[in-house]
């Protein structure tokens, strides 16, 4: 196959197929943050900054959401490739402050499974842990996956 | 450094919103967003995920992370209302593979706002179209107006803002 012919979207890889079982668990995505991590330029936010986090009543800086959230993406992406990309839903609630400084891990396991026109949408409950094993993110993600005998 | 128990009254960008100026069903305007490469890039590094479909092989064609879409919808409640605060709920849907050079066309509104445990909460919603009027992602989220509980009184000038760069 030469380069021009080569569609990455058609080959991601995905490590769960269309043959999953309610209670599989997803492979774990872990991260240690750093204060670094959450640094635009010079700017002094909650994220980055002890005295702006004191004056809104926190008591350290706290990562930004969405960048935690991401072990949760990363995950989904890892488990189901373009039918994650494509079509995927997740509802997080973002239960406790995670601290920059934390070590947190994405974990999830499918509770449901159902077909969803030619494909079998793969519901999950998500959710990450910090070191202290806090549940600080808890929701849903749910992905679509090809049926072979659909044709698709 | 002892954190504080009032609530921010205002910080550079003006007075925070308070909670009565909330108007369910106001929208918060509009944005055209280009997805760039160096956008893409930059997500990823921020994200610490670097897959073949973000960096290809080759000739190989990548899309964009799903998560690129957060910040704009932010922007908008931001270019509404001046809001610090906490994101506290997201919700969302991807419809199409977010591709490089897409022009993305966000739009958005409030759709409710709450008080629960003495906290202030405001709900908005977003999406995105291509320039074919495709619907490239829908989201709802919930914003806490402040870490601090709504009874303790409002004063003081913060450091951080809601009101951020336009940029990830």
């Amino acid at each position: 196959m030469s380069g021009s012919e080569f569609n990455s979207k058609d080959h991601v890889m995905s490590v769960i197929n269309h043959s999953v079982v309610v209670g599989h668990e997803l492979p774990t995505v872990s991260r240690k943050y750093r204060l670094e991590d959450f640094k635009r330029g010079s700017e002094k936010t909650i994220h980055t900054d002890y005295e702006a986090a004191a004056k809104e009543g926190l008591p350290a800086p706290v990562a930004i959401g969405p960048q935690v959230a991401a072990l949760t993406f990363r995950q989904m992406r890892l488990c189901f490739g373009m039918g994650w990309m494509v079509g995927g839903r997740h509802d997080l609630m973002f239960r406790k402050p995670v601290f920059v400084t934390d070590f947190c891990v994405a974990r999830g396991v499918v509770t449901k499974t159902g077909r969803e026109g030619n494909k079998l949408r793969v519901h999950c409950d998500v959710w990450i842990e910090n070191q202290k094993k806090d549940k600080v993110i808890v929701g849903t993600a749910s992905a679509l996956i090809p049926v072979p005998d659909a044709g698709v | 450094m002892s954190s504080t128990r009032t609530r921010v009254l205002e910080d550079s960008q003006g007075s925070r919103a308070a909670f009565e100026d909330i108007q369910i069903g106001q929208s918060i305007g509009e944005m055209e967003w280009q997805i760039t490469d160096d956008l893409i890039d930059l997500q990823c590094q921020l994200d610490q995920d670097f897959d073949p479909v973000f960096f290809p092989q080759g000739d190989g064609s990548r899309i964009a992370p799903p998560q690129i879409t957060y910040r704009p919808p932010r922007w908008l409640f931001s270019r509404a209302y001046n809001v610090r605060g906490l994101f506290v709920r997201w919700e969302s849907e991807t419809f199409r593979a977010i591709e490089p050079n897409t022009t993305i066309k966000v739009t958005g509104s409030i759709v409710g706002k709450f008080i629960k445990k003495n906290r202030e909460f405001v709900v908005y919603e977003s999406e995105g179209k291509d320039d074919g009027g495709n619907l490239i992602f829908r989201t709802r989220r919930t914003h806490v107006l402040d870490f601090v509980e709504r009874s303790a009184p409002r004063e003081g000038v913060g450091i951080d803002s809601g009101i951020k760069p336009e940029k990830i």
